[in-house]
């Protein structure tokens, strides 16, 4: 086990260092830089080239690098462009608020959708499983900017109430934290829950159309005990999968949900700093995007151990 | 609907202007005192209470020095100030400054300084943190993008504690309004020393202004505060600004509806048409200075032929192409925005080459040898709502003349790329100004090097007429330079001036006195109230 995680960490380590070359060539392949967004139509070419100076883009792309992650390992992110605050400082509120995002719509989608997909796997082709893939083919095919609209105009025309604007971490106000994620986790959630469940009842399927299981069911072996021994087990992995692929999707940022609730999220942050090229910003934004997928294939992989023998015998 | 009483403003401009340039005579602060700065003080106002208001645009930054943004300076005006106010009918008012005086060859402005300013630190300003911050912003070698603005301050002196002293290598009538809000305002001696300053800016608060900057919390919100020691007496009456940013139109519709934020300033027509006649919400109208045209580079054949530029200018509907753009939220332009239009723009029923006169067109590119018309691109930038529609609608337009128009959008940063490097083509533009034509038009359209001459236009004519402009002191000369000028322009088609999209506005009923500025900055807010 510990000379597997060395392995994994030292992989991971190597795949951060390609990313952060890629991600520092692929920002400044977009056309314009920040002090063309600063200057706008005015300014001369010498102010120009005296910011260009300042933020050391008249060096050669490799020395910028050399320069930007010399100071990266040093735990140094850097100052934004645009807003003079460190790096870390805005990438570090702006992950805190996505990671709250992510946890809480993993787990609306999770409680919602994994009884779904396993009753409507087990009642295949019944009522209820109609009812159910209804409602997964409404969450699939639903845009996520068109249910948090309905959702906060709908809640807004009903109630003559809407999120406050400004966030507030947990840590200050629970409630007043719930109040302004409520309707930004639903709208989430409920689409989550839809692809979580559709995806966990084709796994169900699957596993019950198993010689083993159908050898039970004719062996008169009860359902109950079917339904943890065989099934259950067998659809788990499939489970933690899908979950790390929910957490990954919403770390990356959800730019239509924080923008239609006004949410400072890593998705914001990177669009914003994409618009004014603010590449400090962009880079370590994008850095710790990558190093969140990374943990959380780690973590899906050091469970899938946890749980099934099989993988860890290989 | 309400509009500003620009009238009795301008009264008193007209004997501002002529007092102030017309040679060494001062300016009584009373005087100054009647061209109300930031709008009119209210008479039943209340002090206290925290406005929120909400920004479908977020600032870039909020560097006065080195950001030219205009979503920076409508906060920023709030929060530093120059030595002259851009007051709404065209004259630049003392702000910083108390008084004035030119010398005889109008190479040398002596200012007197307003008594009693202090800092946001609580430091007290004096000559000496005027004239470093003025030498910091035209020197180009620390980047400002209006460094270029004041390349005729050849320096800025130090009189005595309460005087500086401008030396110009030129005559420059527009030296006030240069002195204004846009870029930077004045900051204590030696903000700059640290090179870190130029990244802290964004987030300190150095200045004069009304408010102090308390927060600038990226993609949530800026707090701005009273200034206690600010020298208006009894100003500003609102204790705090918090402005939420929610870049959402929808969003913001239903925030306002549900009183999460107080007043808003919205671009859409659909969005002002959904919040219109709501209980509780009143929607307001104001002049702007802002514009929209279609800009002609005379880089790109056949753009190079006078003809075939006047023949586009005769094909295009301004009428139309608002309508499908802005509905009816633009006034339609001759040569000069509707901000100034009154003040310094030719009448527009004397301006040439206007459309829709298509026999004319069709004749003028077949003199020009395109009988058949030929085919062009138009630039467009992503992001700005109202080119999609006007672009449709030029397309049509200009297909009556036989000019096929294929249309190209692209990102802003492509787009400002061949803008300053004078390769736009043909392209729509969506920009501002100070209300000052020297400061309209200097720039753009005065031929190189003085000028940036973005479109190639190369017109000596014009350039002649620009720096004539920009010396005359008497206002009224000064206005029929800048006719003669609009009349080279509009003759010759550098640009088609469009339209200028109003500045609407929405705000909630407690909200009082808040009248939005012409340049779209919210220099208003230093006079609105909330009612108890």
């Amino acid at each position: 086990m510990g000379s597997y995680l060395l392995k994994r960490l030292a992989a991971s380590l190597l795949t951060a260092l390609l990313a952060s070359i890629l991600v520092f060539l692929l920002v400044r392949m977009v056309p314009g830089d920040v002090v063309a967004q600063m200057m706008g139509q005015a300014g001369g070419e010498n102010a120009a080239a005296a910011l260009r100076e300042f933020f050391g883009l008249d060096q050669p792309i490799y020395m910028q690098y050399l320069a930007w992650i010399t100071h990266v390992l040093q735990g140094d992110l850097g100052v934004s462009w645009t807003r003079g605050i460190p790096v870390a400082t805005m990438v570090g509120q702006a992950f805190l608020v996505t990671l709250e995002i992510a946890l809480l719509t993993l787990f609306i989608a999770t409680v919602i959708g994994v009884p779904l997909g396993i009753l409507a796997g087990i009642y295949e082709n019944r009522p209820l499983d109609t009812a159910i893939q209804s409602f997964n083919i409404i969450g699939l095919s639903a845009p996520v900017f068109w249910v948090g609209l309905m959702l906060l105009v709908g809640v807004s025309a009903t109630f003559s109430w809407s999120p406050p604007l400004r966030f507030v971490t947990p840590d200050r106000s629970l409630a007043d934290n719930l109040a302004i994620l409520a309707l930004p986790i639903a709208s989430l959630g409920l689409l989550q829950a839809a692809a979580y469940s559709q995806f966990v009842r084709q796994n169900v399927v699957s596993a019950m159309s198993q010689e083993y299981v159908r050898t039970a069911i004719a062996k008169g072996v009860p359902v109950r005990g079917i339904f943890f021994k065989h099934i259950l087990r067998n659809v788990m992995i499939p489970i933690i999968t899908f979950m790390g692929l929910i957490l990954i999707q919403i770390l990356g940022g959800t730019v239509i949900i924080e923008s239609l609730f006004a949410l400072p999220g890593l998705g914001r942050l990177l669009l914003a700093a994409i618009e004014t090229r603010d590449y400090p910003v962009l880079q370590g934004a994008l850095l710790v995007v990558v190093v969140a997928a990374m943990v959380v294939n780690l973590l899906v992989d050091l469970t899938y151990r946890l749980i099934d023998p099989r993988v860890r015998v290989s | 609907m309400r509009h500003l009483d620009r009238s009795r403003l301008r009264g008193l401009a007209r004997a501002l202007v002529g007092a102030t340039m017309l040679g060494a005579m001062a300016l009584t602060p009373a005087l100054a005192q009647e061209v109300s700065l930031y709008g009119p003080a209210a008479e039943n106002a209340v002090s206290g209470g925290r406005l929120n208001m909400g920004l479908l645009l977020e600032p870039p930054g909020l560097d006065p020095f080195h950001q030219a943004a205009d979503a920076r300076i409508r906060l920023t005006v709030l929060v530093y100030q120059g030595l002259f106010y851009e007051a709404a009918n065209g004259t630049a008012a003392p702000l910083l400054a108390e008084s004035y005086e030119v010398s005889e060859d109008g190479l040398v402005y002596t200012i007197k300084l307003r008594q009693g300013v202090t800092f946001h630190n609580g430091k007290t300003m004096t000559a000496e943190d005027v004239a470093y911050s003025y030498n910091y912003i035209r020197n180009p070698d620390n980047g400002s993008p209006g460094a270029g603005d004041f390349s005729m301050v050849e320096n800025v002196e130090v009189v005595d504690a309460n005087t500086v002293r401008f030396v110009l290598s030129a005559r420059n009538s527009s030296l006030p309004m240069t002195l204004g809000n846009k870029y930077g305002g004045v900051v204590p001696a030696g903000t700059f020393d640290d090179e870190t300053a130029k990244n802290r800016i964004n987030s300190e608060s150095v200045g004069t202004g009304p408010f102090k900057l308390v927060e600038f919390v990226p993609n949530s919100h800026v707090t701005l505060e009273r200034h206690e020691g600010y020298w208006e007496a009894g100003m500003p009456y609102l204790d705090g600004i918090d402005f939420s940013i929610l870049p959402n139109s929808a969003s913001m519709l239903v925030a306002l509806r549900n009183q999460r934020v107080d007043l808003v300033a919205l671009s859409r027509p659909q969005d002002v048409q959904q919040v219109a006649g709501v209980p509780g919400l009143t929607v307001e109208r104001w002049p702007s200075l802002a514009q929209t045209a279609i800009d002609l580079g005379s880089e790109l054949k056949p753009l190079d032929d006078v003809r075939v530029r006047q023949a586009i200018s005769l094909a295009v509907d301004k009428a139309e192409i608002t309508r499908a753009a802005v509905g009816e939220y633009g006034t339609v332009l001759g040569t000069m925005t509707a901000g100034m239009q009154e003040a310094w723009g030719l009448p527009l029923d004397q301006v040439p080459m206007q459309g829709p006169d298509r026999d004319k067109a069709k004749a003028l590119l077949a003199e020009a040898g395109y009988p058949d018309g030929f085919n062009l691109t138009l630039t467009t930038i992503n992001g700005f709502d109202w080119m999609d529609p006007a672009s449709v609608t030029l397309k049509e337009q200009l297909n009556e003349v036989g000019i096929n128009l294929d249309i190209q959008r692209v990102d802003l940063g492509v787009w400002v790329n061949n803008f300053r490097s004078s390769q736009m083509g043909f392209t729509f533009n969506d920009w501002a100004s100070q209300p000052d034509p020297n400061l309209l038009f200097y720039r753009h359209f005065h031929a190189k090097p003085d000028g940036a001459d973005f479109r190639n236009w190369n017109n000596a004519e014009a350039s002649a007429l620009l720096d004539e402009g920009r010396a005359e002191p008497d206002p009224a000369v000064r206005k029929d330079i800048y006719n003669r000028y609009q009349m080279v322009m509009a003759e010759s088609v550098p640009t088609i001036m469009l339209y200028s999209p109003d500045h609407v506005t929405v705000r909630s009923d407690k909200v009082q006195n808040f009248v939005q500025h012409p340049t779209g900055w919210y220099f208003g807010l230093a006079r609105t109230f909330l009612a108890k």
